[in-house]
């Protein structure tokens, strides 16, 4: 079996070592390098830069600990950057050595098809090489969204690549957009130090999220002092001698330092030459696949962002797993119920499952239990009160339909509830499983106890 | 105790009226129930205001609430000092941690809250 995967981010390079597990010959074609946007351009830098802003914060506030730091405590955006670099290098390397340990061979170049069967590469040194394949994984990722009104130039007006390696820290910053990508940087800005407004044409930040658990962040917004406009209309930018201008209807007027253009992201399936193999794309240029990922054209799959999905890394990974099995010989399907996923704002937002507006469109009968990590000891050992978890279980049958939290550490914790919606288990599995003490863990005991009224530490109702 | 020259409202805020101006702030009764107060969102100089809807949000060390204005008006000074301090308002409610100032229009509005005494027993219903 010669498979060649075009993209190496976290669908190609997962589906090319899984495919050479199960004993392919693999391919892989990357134009930039392994890892893709996640570890090169998304999820890790980031959340290396947040890092090291938030222990920054908790330097800042370290007294509040008992703990004396003398002198000024500030920044260094060069080595915070350089770490972020080296955290990045250390997984690209990582890649490169299982790849390598698998003998999965990696052309460094842009792969274009030429028919169903042939892909050329042009590679990095100019030369070109024709790749030719059994089967074929389309994994092309997706780019940062572009919208003619905010042209990125990568030094005052910012897509979230640029925002990635800033030599010096804005004064002022104006987000577009106060969506997952927006929010995650408006805290790791506000607390290196930048004045900070964001701009949103929805009526809350993140309003994918339960309403509840927008609400909850936009009062944490609001404490660190970085300004929301929700429901704004944007009439104009320009750049001037004094900064970017931004224009509101209304007749409101905006200056910053910098804008961040955080608008959703464009998907990688142009200029890949999917006519030339006939490959059918939908109406947002997203590669159309049936539940085993296949597309339109026998034994060629597309995974991950690409297929304009749910753009999450995890999810591009399982996809990849699946196709790679479905290619050695399985008969694997994509399921969606159970994906959970994480914002890494301040405090984290973790979601699995339905939201209860969701549950409630499909008709339904929705109970809600939920809890305040401020009820817990844990939650004050850490100084981390704020937050929730909003279990939502089907009213009949006490199964868990969703869970949603907002929280310290809501990343980690979601997981639980993942595995509990995985085994199609009920709130009362969970309310009657122990959970150690003292953790955060306790707040999903108690909210699953509170769907019952049961909950033991809240206040007669 | 409550003080007798100020007006009570049920969701647990105090008006005290001087002609125009009006300054609010939560009761005692309030405060303690809330315990250690951590954070308070105070309202927007100017912003208009009505009564019985929500002009802040107060958070505990137990619980996050909405802080309910007794009177209609325009804020004309919110309490600057506790956003960097907000447990005066658990030190002193009713003196150095008023919440904010407002012009009212209709001082008929007055007349529909309590006086100490009818809240005393309000608080008292309450906590059966």
């Amino acid at each position: 079996m010669k498979l060649v995967i075009i993209g190496a981010g976290p669908g190609g390079y997962v589906a090319a070592i899984k495919a050479a597990q199960l004993g392919a010959q693999v391919t892989v074609i990357e134009d930039t390098e392994v890892g893709g946007t996640c570890l090169n351009r998304g999820c890790i830098p980031t959340k290396a830069l947040l890092a090291s802003t938030e222990l920054l914060h908790k330097v800042r506030h370290s007294e509040d600990f008992g703990i004396e730091v003398p002198g000024q405590i500030m920044p260094n955006l060069l080595k915070i950057m350089e770490r972020k670099n080296k955290v990045v290098s250390i997984q690209v390397k990582g890649i490169r050595a299982l790849f390598k340990s698998w003998g999965i061979n990696l052309i460094e170049g842009k792969g274009m098809f030429l028919s169903p069967e042939k892909i050329e590469v042009e590679k990095k040194d100019g030369s070109t090489e024709i790749v030719g394949a059994d089967k074929i994984i389309i994994a092309t990722g997706s780019r940062p969204g572009q919208l003619p009104m905010f042209p990125i130039d990568g030094e005052h007006i910012l897509s979230s690549d640029d925002a990635l390696n800033i030599k010096s820290i804005p004064k002022s910053l104006i987000i577009i957009g106060a969506g997952v990508i927006g929010c995650e940087f408006a805290f790791i800005f506000n607390e290196l130090g930048t004045d900070v407004t964001m701009l949103e044409i929805m009526q809350r930040a993140i309003s994918t999220e339960d309403p509840e658990i927008s609400e909850t962040l936009e009062r944490e917004l609001k404490k660190k002092k970085i300004k929301l406009f929700t429901g704004v209309k944007i009439l104009k930018v320009s750049g001037q001698h004094d900064g970017i201008h931004v224009q509101l209807e209304g007749n409101r007027d905006l200056i910053a330092e910098k804008l961040l253009v955080s608008v959703g992201r464009t998907l990688n399936s142009d200029r890949i030459g999917l006519e030339a193999a006939g490959i059918q794309k939908g109406s947002k240029g997203e590669i159309v696949v049936n539940e085993k990922m296949e597309t339109n054209i026998k034994g060629i799959y597309a995974i991950g962002d690409v297929t304009g999905n749910l753009m999450y890394a995890h999810v591009a990974s399982k996809q990849g797993k699946i196709v790679a099995e479905n290619i050695m010989g399985k008969n694997e399907k994509m399921d969606y119920s159970v994906v959970p996923y994480a914002i890494f704002t301040s405090p984290e937002i973790a979601s699995v499952g339905l939201k209860e507006n969701q549950a409630l469109e499909k008709g339904l009968k929705v109970k809600n239990g939920s809890f305040q990590f401020r009820a817990l000891g844990k939650a004050h050992v850490l100084g981390e009160i704020t937050g929730f978890v909003k279990i939502v279980s089907d009213e009949t049958t006490d199964r868990i339909l969703g869970v949603h939290i907002i929280g310290a550490h809501a990343s980690d914790l979601i997981h639980e509830a993942a595995l509990a919606m995985k085994a199609g288990l009920k709130t009362k599995d969970i309310s009657q499983t122990i959970h150690a003490h003292p953790t955060l863990s306790e707040a999903l005991m108690e909210s699953a106890e509170d769907m019952h009224g049961e909950a033991i530490h809240v206040p007669k109702k | 105790m409550n003080p007798e020259d100020l007006k009570y409202h049920k969701e647990h805020t105090w008006v005290k009226a001087s002609g125009k101006k009006a300054t609010i702030g939560i009761t005692d009764y309030a405060q303690n129930a809330l315990g250690d107060i951590v954070y308070i969102d105070l309202p927007d100089v100017d912003a208009a205001v009505e009564a019985n809807s929500e002009i802040g949000e107060i958070e505990s060390t137990k619980a996050t609430s909405s802080i309910i204005s007794p009177v209609s008006g325009r804020v004309i000074e919110v309490n600057e000092e506790l956003s960097e301090s907000p447990e005066i308002i658990n030190e002193e409610p009713y003196g150095k941690g008023w919440i904010a100032v407002l012009e009212i229009e209709d001082k008929s509005e007055l007349d529909d809250l309590m006086d100490a005494s009818e809240y005393e027993k309000y608080v008292e219903e309450e906590k059966k």
